[in-house]
């Protein structure tokens, strides 16, 4: 062993550190999708202007909850797998949030990203499998494909069609605060954490503004 | 000289945007064929650049310690889930991928197996194997995508990709201990 292959062992595993410590944000990201998670909290992008139609056919912007929080999903509804996982957590944590700011201080939103089948008729049937009254809780879809594409890059959400009419995609909660700003992406397999995280959010408003 | 040649040839071809989109395109032979063949199409080259930089060889990677180490070091990076993403939309992680799998890898592979001792390949040999294993079983068993760019079903052949590669490990090992090396030393 010489002097030479000595300090290349130094410069190898110097190389090697700095090679894992950039491919992972810092140790922090190993999957693409932490690493996109991570990126949205520190990006916060904002809600863009695109128009919902939900499942009482009704049309409006993101502007109809201005002054609300908004908690965003993002599902199909001939979805067999993820999706309903996705909205049965939704539920859980519908039902952990206080009556009193259900609709007022809150409104949930599952955006559809298959528009062609999910029409106001199919949406409306969809809900009910999870007890949303399409009101506090609505389910809506985007109909035009470029605004709806813009979204989903915009927020990370990657739909990927399969052969058989199934769509592979990540999910997460989506927190939209009152002036329609990205603040938090929850894991959405843990609700009851998500739920006591935006409880806490709506406490604190609730007694800012007393 | 002729297969320094051809490795280049491997490389460039490998090299060629259609060529390169297509093998992406299946998550298993995004990982278990062309990053492989960029290795080959380095470790055809390395003569080259042994009789070009002799000196660099020699000293550097005398008992070719280091360039296991940065084999090793650069072939694990490529085996994070993340990296495999982003060589698929980070255009710089895509160049590093064809830049380091061949020059990084292939390369010093061929220079330091000749000179590493047999402890240190059975290190090599059994610590691949348990890793390719553990990722084996990590794709196939974990519910969730680990990469945003492949489906689900990719990722569980992915898996059981690793899991053969690393049986066809074992049975090499195998062989290797039973056979009588005398007759061939």
């Amino acid at each position: 062993m010489n002097r030479y292959s000595n300090m290349a062992i130094g410069i190898v595993l110097l190389f090697g550190l700095t090679l894992f410590y950039m491919g992972t944000d810092g140790f922090r990201a190993f999957t693409a999708e932490t690493a996109r998670v991570n990126n949205l909290i520190e990006e916060k992008p904002t809600f863009p202007n695109v128009t919902f139609q939900d499942s009482k056919e009704r049309a409006y912007s993101i502007d109809e909850f201005k002054g609300k929080y908004v908690l965003v999903t993002f599902i199909y509804a001939s979805c067999t797998t993820m999706c309903i996982e996705l909205e049965m957590n939704t539920a859980e944590i519908v039902e952990q949030i206080p009556a009193d700011y259900m609709g007022k201080e809150i409104v949930f939103l599952s955006v559809s990203f298959d528009p062609k089948r999910d029409t106001p008729a199919v949406l409306d049937q969809y809900r009910q499998i999870f007890d949303s009254d399409g009101e506090t809780w609505r389910m809506a879809r985007i109909e035009d494909q470029n605004k709806l594409d813009s979204l989903l890059k915009k927020f990370g959400v990657i739909v990927i069609p399969d052969d058989y009419g199934n769509f592979t995609h990540n999910a997460a909660f989506y927190l939209i605060d009152k002036t329609g700003t990205l603040i938090e992406v929850l894991d959405y397999k843990k609700s009851d954490e998500a739920a006591k995280k935006i409880v806490k959010i709506l406490d604190t408003e609730a007694r800012g503004n007393l | 000289m002729k297969q320094a040649r051809f490795g280049l040839l491997l490389f460039l071809f490998l090299l060629i945007p259609p060529v390169a989109h297509l093998l992406e395109s299946i998550m298993i032979i995004h990982m278990h064929m062309q990053m492989p063949l960029l290795v080959i199409a380095g470790f055809l080259m390395a003569p080259f650049f042994q009789k070009r930089f002799p000196r660099l060889f020699e000293n550097w990677n005398h008992a070719g310690i280091p360039g296991i180490l940065l084999v090793t070091i650069v072939w694990l990076y490529w085996m994070i889930p993340r990296t495999m993403d982003d060589a698929l939309t980070v255009q710089s992680v895509e160049a590093f991928k064809f830049f380091s799998l061949p020059f990084l890898v292939g390369v010093p592979l061929r220079d330091s197996w000749k000179k590493i001792g047999l402890t240190v390949k059975k290190i090599i040999f059994i610590g691949f194997t348990i890793l390719f294993f553990g990722m084996g079983i990590l794709y196939i068993k974990v519910p969730v995508q680990l990469c945003n760019n492949y489906l689900l079903i990719e990722q569980i052949t992915l898996g059981w990709g690793f899991v053969t590669m690393a049986i066809c490990i074992v049975i090499y090992l195998w062989y290797f201990v039973f056979m009588d090396h005398s007759k061939y030393e």
